[in-house]
């Protein structure tokens, strides 16, 4: 298992240095520094400027190891790599703030939102998708199956205009958008930004669940535990459930690293401080130096959570070897 | 969990179910706060970097400056600030000219620990005095900071040597670079062009006359600034950096600055205003008593407020919505106090100029104004078609393509008729604008079109050389297909003349690309007046400002000799009947040469709550908190009239829920007996 392990880390390195890589090649290669700086500065801006700007934030160095024929140690692409490795981050293009320190003011805020959303949307998802399993073939199924199709196919960003105009603008049950660090305010916040996560999520998880659990019910072990008399409780989640876990865990473990990268759009429009709008701001603002962060601390955060999800079908399942 | 915690968790839900959609949780009953909305942070409030809109609207509430604006008047005015009165030039000898500003005593920094650094252990703040002016004027020269206007300091004697002199011995003495900046400045020993021959008289000595540097006195770049928070706010041991926390002398100071969230300012105790002694001698410290017609009408000049000490309010709050539909909402609420309208609802919120009998009754006014702005198509003067390499030819091929655009049209259909469409670069406000002039060059007027087109050698848009339309680009940038549809809107009204526009829509970065490379031949751009003197807009169209020769922002690459000596002559002239005549002929020039097509300039529309008061949009970036008023008992009453919450739909929501089950249970259960 040890071997498997080592096995899975370095193929995740390789696809962090891929990631890297890639980085690089959209980030320098494509919109070079001038074109950075330029958007940094704005319209106006002189070369002198500009110049000034590419040296504070050290985007004046040549960008390949080979320049003008000459063979340059101090050259973008090592710095790129060497930094990003280093977990040395550096400063925002935008406005020079530690992106490190920006990420971890980030994190609360989002992970207050995605935790929440994420463990509201599972369990209510799982309970519905067993509810609708029990009934398959029903007009409950057919109804959870129209209910979940018709939440998947609208737009998020159409459910929430149509949740802040109808909950909080003509119903006034919640705040708008806004946020508060305190934690006695904090869910007055987050009631709106986590109902509209969930009801606009939680149609595809359903469907998905629904299929598992309807398959697994199908079982001959299913069969024998009813005819041993078996409560159809009982059956649903000591025995299907359970028995359903190895997807199930593949498609919930698979969503940890989003929890830290943050919504997007649900921190956007509701005004959540988070990782997600950081995000979002960081594209505004043309910050390409925290895009390039974001990117790899989430392709690094998918990485591992794959080789969390491999590892634990071993523990949920012990027919599983990892070899 | 710990008891408190658990308290805590309890209170919050039992907060989140009590259907209460305010969004502050921390009101001060009868507290005059302004409640407003940010959609991103400033890029950083250090004076002598911050460049654009949204940093000066915070940096100028912190920042007093030598001059300022008349709240009211038009054509914009100085007034008096920080100084005692708007200094006159003074011509030397040599051609050089002097301003000998006389600053006012008593001004005080907003409260900041970083005055420890000079005032001892627990010192707050210190007196502001002539010395933080040159200091920040040493900093606008200093080459590691990114200062976007030094070009305009330029001009200040030993201005250039001194940058020269600092850049060189940093990269010579790594000893030197390494000392805290004040110290640096002092060993390189100032500017001869800046002299502080007392701590409250600064003499300012130029090269060659140059008006408009009394306008750079008005705007945040030459404000005082603190050599100890420059020293302190370094980023060591955890602290902020100086671009991120600036006490300066304004009549407000920050409280709380969370650049995601929101941010506080609160009255600056140590404000020279709150001190001043009437409006003659401190016209910046009260509200005015006079203005331009019209503003007595508008309620602008309401005896309850004029002589009155400013400011009016206690706290100014800043909260972030990123997104404007839910800012917009927020102020439907009653939530902030202004703002602007958001495209979607523009037609239902504004109908004939003025807004919706629904807003009106909900006591909502509109406020408009037209800003310092101007949009326009500018064709590239070097171009073999367009350009002037074609004389006659070309001239009469871009005066034909701007009497083909319907300016008024496409403001109306792109931008709901948010701007007026122009006549020429000078902007309404401004010395020189004209509002009789009318520039005879511009449409819509097609069968000129087409007679120009035809003596330019191009009848019904054919090139003769290929018996084609004559095919031409337009260069532009979009980030939406609304942008598009805005730019195909001209390529259309070219087709009309029988032109073949080709729309190339590029991203910003390659747009700014081929700006640089000079391969374009029309394009759409815009020009924001950093002062309000027509020069700011005229220099736009000099040789010297050529971006092809000099890399400035003439990306026509217009030059006209006749026009750079006019210019010249105006530049350094007061505002007087030659200097319009002057103005006139500029025009003039531009009008026949046409090297742009005049689009608009920019309007901005604002509602505003029956509770805020004197509000008279201002146009440019400098903030105008200190002279509005707020009603907060009014403001409550309209808040809890208009959020009641609803509840009976979730009632009847989890009703029908369980409605919906109970056969499906009862099923379940009779199968399973």
């Amino acid at each position: 298992m040890l071997a498997y392990v080592l096995r899975r880390f370095a193929y995740g390195g390789l696809v962090v240095l891929g990631v890297l890589g890639v980085l690089f090649v959209l980030f320098f290669a494509i919109a070079t520094p001038d074109d950075i700086a330029r958007r940094a500065l704005g319209e106006k801006a002189r070369q002198e400027a500009i110049e000034q700007w590419k040296s504070n934030h050290g985007y004046d160095r040549p960008m390949w190891p080979i320049h003008a024929g000459e063979f340059r140690s101090d050259n973008l692409l090592f710095h790129h790599y060497a930094t990003m490795l280093r977990f040395d981050f550096g400063s925002s293009d935008y406005d020079g703030v530690p992106i490190v320190e920006r990420m971890q003011k980030g994190a609360v805020p989002s992970l207050t939102l995605t935790l929440p959303l994420f463990l509201f949307e599972i369990t209510i998802a799982i309970l519905v998708a067993l509810f609708v399993a029990v009934f398959r073939g029903t007009y409950i199924d057919r109804a959870g199956l129209v209910v979940s199709v018709l939440v998947m196919s609208v737009p998020v960003v159409m459910v929430i205009i149509g949740a802040q105009y109808m909950i909080a603008k003509t119903l006034a049950w919640f705040p708008l958008s806004g946020y508060d660090r305190s934690l006695e305010l904090i869910a007055r916040f987050l009631a709106l930004p986590v109902l509209v996560g969930v009801i606009s999520g939680i149609g595809g998880e359903v469907r998905f669940l629904r299929t598992v659990f309807v398959e697994e019910t199908s079982r001959d072990y299913v069969r024998t535990a009813r005819a041993k008399g078996a409560s159809e409780m009982r059956v649903m989640l000591r025995h299907v459930l359970r028995n359903s876990l190895i997807p199930v865990l593949t498609r919930v473990v698979l969503q940890i690293p989003f929890l830290f990268t943050g919504a997007l759009l649900l921190e956007s429009f509701f005004g959540i401080p988070g990782l997600g709008s950081l995000t979002v701001d960081s594209i505004n603002n043309n910050d390409f130096a925290t895009l390039r962060v974001i990117v790899f601390i989430g392709a690094i955060l998918f990485v591992v959570a794959q080789i969390i999800t491999d590892l634990s079908y071993a523990l949920v399942d012990p027919r599983v070897r990892l070899e | 969990m710990s008891r408190s915690r658990f308290a805590a968790a309890a209170q919050a839900v039992c907060l989140a179910l009590s259907c209460n959609n305010s969004p502050y949780t921390d009101d001060v009953p009868g507290e005059k706060v302004i409640y407003g909305v940010f959609q991103d942070a400033p890029r950083r409030l250090d004076p002598a970097e911050a460049y654009d809109v949204v940093a000066h609207r915070l940096t100028g509430l912190v920042n007093d400056k030598l001059l300022d604006y008349h709240y009211l008047k038009r054509p914009f005015t100085l007034i008096p600030s920080l100084a005692l009165e708007v200094p006159k030039a003074e011509l030397q000898p040599g051609g050089g000219v002097i301003y000998r500003f006389r600053m006012r005593r008593g001004v005080g920094f907003g409260e900041d620990e970083c005055f420890a650094l000079s005032g001892g252990p627990g010192a707050r703040t210190r007196e502001a005095n002539v010395h933080d002016i040159a200091f920040q004027i040493q900093r606008l020269a200093d080459p590691r900071l990114e200062v976007q206007v030094r070009d305009s300091f330029m001009n200040i004697r030993g201005f250039g040597e001194f940058m020269e002199a600092l850049g060189k011995r940093r990269a010579a003495e790594p000893a030197f670079a390494a000392l805290p900046v004040k110290q640096q400045y002092d060993a390189i020993g100032g500017m001869p062009g800046v002299r502080t021959p007392t701590p409250y008289e600064l003499e300012i000595e130029l090269e060659q006359p140059y008006p408009q540097i009394l306008y750079w006195f008005a705007l945040e770049f030459t404000s005082p600034v603190a050599w100890e928070a420059v020293q302190y706010y370094d980023g060591l041991e955890g602290r902020d950096l100086f671009k991120d926390h600036v006490p300066g002398t304004g009549p407000f100071r920050i409280a709380e600055y969370d650049k995601q969230a929101k941010f506080v300012f609160v009255q600056n105790e140590h404000w020279w205003g709150h001190r001043a002694s009437d409006p003659v001698t401190a016209p910046a410290a009260f509200y005015p008593s006079e203005g331009e017609p019209g503003d007595a009408e508008a309620g602008l000049l309401d005896p309850k407020y004029v002589g009155q000490r400013l400011p009016f309010v206690d706290r100014i709050e800043l909260r972030r919505d990123k997104e404007s539909i839910p800012g917009f909402y927020k102020f439907l609420q009653g939530y902030y106090d202004r703002s602007e309208i958001i495209r979607e609802s523009f037609n239902q919120v504004v109908v004939n100029s003025s807004v919706s009998p629904e807003m009106a009754a909900k006591g909502v006014r509109l406020s408009t104004v037209v800003s310092p702005s101007w949009f326009y198509l500018g064709f590239n003067m070097e171009d073999k078609t367009v350009g002037d390499p074609d004389g006659e030819r070309s001239r009469k091929l871009r005066q034909a393509m701007g009497l083909a655009v319907d300016r008024q049209e496409w403001l109306d259909i792109f931008l709901n008729g948010r701007g007026i469409v122009a006549e020429s670069m000078i902007p309404p406000g401004l010395f020189g604008y004209d509002e009789k002039y009318k520039n005879a060059h511009l449409g819509p007027d097609l069968a000129r079109a087409r007679q120009l087109l035809a003596e330019a050698g191009y009848p019904d848009g054919v090139d003769p050389a290929t018996g084609k339309p004559l095919k031409l680009t337009f260069d532009t940038y979009a980030t939406n297909t609304q942008q598009t549809l805005r730019d195909e809107y001209f390529v259309n009204s070219w087709r009309k003349l029988g032109l073949d526009v080709e729309l190339v829509v590029t991203t910003y970065n390659e747009f700014q690309n081929k700006i640089q490379r000079l391969a374009y031949q029309v394009y759409f751009w815009g020009w924001s007046a950093d002062y309000p003197d027509p020069e700011n807009f005229l220099f736009l169209r000099t040789c010297a400002q050529r971006r092809s020769t000099n890399g400035g922002p003439n990306s026509t690459n217009f030059c006209n000799a006749r026009f750079d000596a006019l210019f010249d002559r105006m530049r350094v002239r007061e505002n007087d009947a030659e200097r319009s005549a002057i103005i006139g002929e500029m025009l003039a020039i531009l009008e026949t040469e046409a090297p742009h097509i005049e689009l608009y300039h920019q309007a901005e529309f604002l509602l505003v709550h029956d509770w805020f008061h004197n509000l008279k949009q201002f146009g440019m970036s400098q903030p105008m908190n200190k002279y509005y008023d707020v009603d907060p008992e009014l403001r409550a009453r309209r808040r809890t009239e208009w959020n009641q919450p609803t509840r009976w739909p979730a009632y009847a929501l989890g009703l029908a829920l369980v409605l919906g089950a109970l056969p499906a249970l009862r099923t379940f259960f009779r199968e399973r007996q």
